[in-house]
């Protein structure tokens, strides 16, 4: 009995309390979709979740990285909408694949960096700036899209929901860029800076961290993993419709939160938020193979978040640990 | 030298709020009378200010939550109306009276505002994702609880509150907005209470110091904020006659927008409500003059999105001189 309690407790400091929670919850949760439905505990139905989970596992690393700095941003749904159509059209036009994928990082860079200094150079607070501009930006898919879907875009990235050796595409993208992301926060500086920021602005400013420029390249960062997650969504769907992405960012907060990130900055990790988005994927795929309305899963995720943050809030008010809880 | 001048000039002009709001409500207005011919005329600005009390009224909440500071914003006020709307028609069709039905909404309004205070103000949780929480929660307990169906069939009486009119001005104008702005601006500026929220609003550190229970004054301004997105749900029922699932998609952005606008200091502890009053005014002359002139409504939230980053900045550069 002791040996399996020090055993978990091992397992507890090295990967954070709420990971284990999470991963817990996660095979409780295959455990009871495998048993209600037949379909679920298979390969193929194994396939159709990572291929719906890849915008999601894609924009979430973004979503991470901003909420450990301290800030968040509900504008990607709109962003990834205006870029995909710039890569619709481009494709439609003909422009070669590499120029379509600079155009397509470029307009990334643009709108998240547009974000990031209005965050980080004017001070203003970032749900108001993200939310000001996925408006606009919305509006900017629809002025684009002139109240037509763009259909009949060439399959040059269709390749994207391919697999090689039978091993998904989209899951080495998955596991590529989490992979990346993992060593960046946890060993290189830029990671490290970020942390600082999320825990204590001022005394990350004072220690000498330019605090203005990385809000402006955390958020370009997240402009680009958006333009990533385009690609994807435009090799899945093959076209574009005006409501694209709307619950895309409450998704993102929702995974990053329930994979142990604290909402105020500071804690959390991109593993965990993996953790997070496959849990988010398996509950709707089960919700849909239960024939449960789809309009129940908002309903669900807006829940767990409010669930997620107060679990957050109970750890910490409990370990008082702050830092060291880092993981 | 020149340039300084020019600098106070500048200032002073958009310091004084009012004078600001005022000058943009007369440009806004002739803009919209130059796009449609159809814009300036008495029966369009009686119906128009029909549209503006939803807006006006969940501004007011809003900017309520804002002026309490700790990064307050209420971004469930859309759904809040959507869900309300919804259990008001529930209701009724279950036999409850319109006007007892009409009671149990707004306290229920309050009562989820007062859930996200709690768990802002004591929980100390960002007031943003608590109420984003709640934004995609009550607008999906909408859409669930009715399938997406409207609820219609309210009794004939019901309409005297969205559709009448007492001497040409139409009730909800009178009766309602009015009443609520008079009592709620009398609050903030004559009472022990009023003070408190523009001090915990600029300094809670200092404010818990003196005495003042920072916790509860939060929560009740969310608990406000709740209550008068019900009332704002009744209105928008009431003159419809018709309560839509989706009724207030969007609304939370309008609210902040108002609020901030009106120069409600994003940080908390600027700002009065006239300044929301007369914001809401220009927001609703924007909106309803874009559908008048049959421009897409998807534009108004660029419009809102452009002057919402327009007002954070301009209310940034009036607070640092």
């Amino acid at each position: 009995m002791n040996k399996i309690i020090s055993k978990t407790n091992k397992l507890t400091n090295k990967f954070g309390q709420r990971q284990v929670a999470i991963v817990i919850l996660l095979i409780l949760e295959i455990i009871l979709f495998s048993i209600i439905t037949d379909y679920f505990f298979t390969l193929s139905n194994f396939n159709s979740i990572i291929s719906s989970s890849i915008d999601l596992a894609i924009v979430s690393i973004g979503m991470t990285l901003v909420i450990l700095m301290g800030g968040i941003d509900v504008s990607i749904g709109s962003i990834l909408g205006v870029i995909a159509i710039v890569i619709g059209k481009l494709l439609i036009m003909g422009v070669h694949p590499i120029l379509v994928i600079l155009a397509a990082i470029a307009t990334g860079i643009i709108l998240g960096g547009f974000n990031g200094i209005l965050i980080g150079y004017a001070g203003l607070p970032a749900i108001i700036v993200t939310l000001g501009t996925m408006n606009i930006w919305r509006a900017a898919i629809f002025g684009l899209l002139g109240g037509q879907w763009i259909s009949g875009i060439p399959s040059t990235f269709y390749f994207l929901n391919e697999s090689i050796l039978g091993i998904p595409i989209n899951l080495i993208i998955i596991i590529i860029l989490y992979s990346f992301f993992w060593y960046l926060t946890k060993y290189r500086k830029f990671g490290r800076k970020i942390y600082a920021i999320g825990n204590n602005e001022e005394s990350a400013r004072l220690s000498g961290i330019n605090v203005k420029k990385t809000f402006v390249l955390v958020y370009a960062l997240m402009g680009i993993l958006v333009a990533f997650a385009a690609f994807t969504y435009i090799s899945r769907m093959g076209g574009v419709e005006i409501t694209v992405k709307r619950v895309l960012p409450l998704k993102a907060i929702a995974a990053v939160v329930i994979g142990g990130s604290s909402i105020t900055g500071g804690r959390g990790s991109v593993l965990g938020t993996l953790l997070g988005v496959l849990f988010i994927n398996i509950l709707q795929n089960g919700i849909i193979l239960l024939g449960i309305p789809s309009l129940w899963e908002r309903a669900i995720v807006g829940v767990l978040i409010i669930i997620a943050i107060a679990t957050d809030l109970i750890s910490t008010s409990e370990s008082k640990e702050g830092t060291a809880n880092e993981e | 030298m020149r340039n300084k001048l020019n600098n106070i000039n500048l200032y002073k002009l958009i310091s004084n709020r009012t004078v600001f709001l005022i000058i943009l409500n007369i440009l806004v207005f002739i803009i919209m009378s130059l796009i449609s011919p159809y814009y300036f005329s008495v029966d369009t600005i009686l119906s128009m200010t029909k549209y503006g009390v939803v807006i006006a009224l969940i501004s007011l909440g809003q900017s309520l939550v804002i002026l309490g500071g700790g990064g307050g914003i209420d971004l469930s006020l859309g759904s809040n109306i959507s869900l309300s709307g919804i259990l008001l028609g529930i209701l009724v069709n279950a036999g409850v009276n319109i006007w007892f039905a009409c009671i149990l909404t707004i306290m229920i309004g309050v009562f989820l505002g007062s859930i996200h205070g709690v768990l802002v103000a004591y929980g100390k949780l960002p007031a943003f994702a608590v109420t984003l929480g709640g934004l995609y929660t009550y607008g999906a307990l909408a859409m669930v609880l009715t399938d997406g169906i409207p609820i219609s069939n309210f009794p004939e009486v019901f309409s005297v509150l969205g559709q009448g009119t007492f001497l040409n001005i139409p009730n909800q104008v009178i009766f309602i907005l009015i009443p609520i702005f008079i009592i709620l601006n009398w609050v903030l500026n004559n009472t022990v209470f009023g003070r408190s929220v523009y001090l915990v609003g600029i300094n809670d550190e200092a404010a818990n110091l003196s005495g003042v229970n920072v916790e509860k004054i939060r929560t009740i301004l969310f608990s406000i904020s709740g209550g008068l997105g019900a009332v704002a749900a009744i209105v928008m029922t009431s003159w419809i006659m018709t309560a839509r699932p989706n009724a207030g998609y969007g609304l939370e952005l309008q609210a902040v927008t108002v609020a901030v606008l009106g120069g409600i200091h994003i940080f908390g502890g600027k700002g009065t409500l006239s300044g929301t009053m007369l914001s809401a005014l220009i927001i609703t002359n924007i909106g309803y003059g874009l559908q008048i002139a049959n421009i897409n409504t998807t534009w108004q939230l660029a419009i809102l999105g452009i002057l919402l980053l327009g007002a954070v900045l301009l209310n940034k550069l009036v607070g640092e001189e």
